[in-house]
């Protein structure tokens, strides 16, 4: 198996009230190249799975597997794209792109090379050496992207990428992401709250409940590829639209 | 066709500024001409006790002598040697121990008391005692300046470590930086503006404490020059030094407030 496997994983944090489970036994698998996004929501334990899978936390029980290799810890075949960008202030926009492929043994023009080519593909050509601070959200984001992007990983992780940019931006960086993505055949698990956006850019949607967060549905999207946003209006996305709305509302 | 008018409509609105800045300088130096002068006048017809405030032109003079005979040059550099091993080292072992506290959080626990402690207590108290065991000297000088600057720095380091961004850490970690190497790439560069802010209060602290302690033990330096001119009532001669040591303050204080832009260019 190429893709990844995730075997009923389960996650509970302690608090001063008791163990509170986040994650009841989520089992699905994704295939080399797929997009699966995971909608839910907020604070149904979505953004626990996609730290779990980045080896920032590990789960009670349960297994996780990336082609065939069990997911212990952080490692470079997995790279992340987080909701506040995560980017380092003191670094400049090319700076923040090496600093994701400095612990890997690259050479420094292997490593210049590819942050180059990451940084044009985001398109932010030419602001190489500004400062996150002197970048509006949406670019801080791409960076972000670029950083995730140039370390080539098998596993794009991205939670809630386009949360914290504004609606008109969002709509362009989507179709950008998406381009990119199906471009370079990245495997990605991307977690939102937003229905759209799962459905657009995704070529399957898990459904999650509330916590504790188990999958409610796993809907495939049968919506070709390359897709522009156009597609938001046809009456098949609608209907799947309301169909995942329905699922998350028959949950509360 | 437009090209020669730019640089006009460019130099047009600032030189307002610059007009008004000039002349908000201008009323300062002539305020500080009058103040001069009548002190001079004053000084000079005995209306106030010369004993207490001397003249300018009088602490002018006295001022040049030293300048001329070495004399400032010589007290200027046994004061700043002392000065200058006692904020870099408090500065070292400050920013090591802060960051350390901030970065190992049951060890931040365990010292943060005598750190709390170390600080409220008014560490003149310790002059007697440093004195005491070290004498009259370079070592008790330069533990002084120390004492005082090493707890701001303590401080802001703990506060700059124990502030990282969970963010950066995880980001940080995801791209495969181990927890040795998260120190160096995260920590430190995160903390840096709480250092600056440190080592900003410890350069100007450390010149209160080296003067304080030469008044008491220093057989030279600016500020047991200050206490004998005093206890002589060499009053032009005391206002001399003193001006000296405000010079070097001054010089001090803008040197770290160059230091803190030039380190923080990225924000």
């Amino acid at each position: 198996m190429d893709g990844l496997d995730v075997e009923s994983i389960c996650k509970s944090f302690r608090t001063s009230h008791g163990t509170l489970p986040v994650i009841d036994r989520i089992s699905f698998s994704q295939s080399q190249g797929e997009v699966v996004c995971i909608v839910g929501a907020s604070g149904s334990g979505k953004t626990t799975l996609l730290r779990i899978l980045a080896g920032l936390e590990k789960p009670d029980s349960g297994s996780l597997r990336l082609a065939g290799h069990p997911v212990e810890g952080p490692g470079p075949e997995r790279a992340m794209i987080f909701q506040q960008f995560g980017l380092m202030p003191w670094l400049t926009v090319l700076e923040n792109v090496l600093f994701g492929l400095a612990p890997g043994g690259l050479s420094e023009e292997e490593k210049l090379a590819r942050a180059r080519d990451a940084i044009e593909r985001v398109h932010l050509g030419g602001f190489e050496n500004y400062h996150p601070k002197a970048l509006s959200g949406g670019m801080q984001q791409r960076v972000g992207i670029a950083r995730a992007l140039a370390v080539r990983p098998r596993l794009l992780l991205c939670d809630e990428p386009f949360a914290a940019v504004d609606a008109i931006t969002r709509q362009l960086m989507q179709t950008d992401l998406l381009n990119i993505v199906t471009q370079q055949k990245s495997t990605v698990l991307l977690v939102t709250h937003d229905i759209e956006e799962a459905l657009f850019l995704g070529d399957r949607v898990l459904v999650f409940s509330s916590r504790p967060a188990r999958l409610l549905r796993d809907v495939k999207v049968d919506i070709p590829k390359p897709r522009s946003h156009e597609v938001r209006v046809t009456p098949e996305f609608q209907a799947m639209r309301g169909m995942v709305w329905d699922i998350l509302q028959a949950n509360q | 066709m437009s090209m020669p008018e730019e640089p006009a409509l460019a130099g047009d609105p600032s030189a307002k500024p610059s007009d008004s800045r000039r002349g908000t300088r201008l009323v300062s130096i002539a305020l500080l001409v009058v103040i001069l002068v009548a002190w001079e006048v004053a000084g000079r017809n005995k209306l106030i006790n010369p004993f207490f405030l001397s003249w300018p032109s009088a602490i002018g003079d006295e001022a040049w002598k030293m300048l001329i005979s070495g004399e400032l040059a010589a007290n200027l550099w046994i004061t700043g040697y002392a000065y200058l091993i006692g904020v870099v080292l408090a500065c070292a072992f400050g920013s090591i121990l802060g960051l350390a506290m901030g970065w190992w959080r049951t060890f931040g626990a365990i010292i943060d008391p005598y750190v709390v402690f170390f600080s409220a207590m008014p560490r003149v108290a310790l002059f007697p005692v440093l004195l005491m065991i070290f004498g009259i000297g370079d070592v008790s000088r330069i533990l002084i300046v120390f004492i005082g600057v090493v707890t701001p720095i303590i401080f802001n380091a703990y506060v700059g470590a124990k502030q990282t961004p969970q963010l950066l850490v995880d980001a940080a970690r995801v791209f495969g930086y181990g927890s040795r190497q998260l120190f160096r790439v995260v920590v430190l560069p995160a903390a840096l503006p709480y250092l600056i802010a440190g080592v900003r209060t410890g350069v100007t602290l450390g010149m209160i404490m080296i003067v304080v302690a030469e008044f008491f033990g220093a057989s030279s330096g600016l500020g047991q020059k200050i206490a004998v001119t005093a206890q002589l009532y060499q009053t032009p001669q005391m206002y001399a030094w003193v001006l000296y040591t405000s010079l070097v303050a001054l010089v001090l204080v803008r040197g770290a407030d160059y230091f803190e832009r030039w380190a923080m260019r990225w924000t």
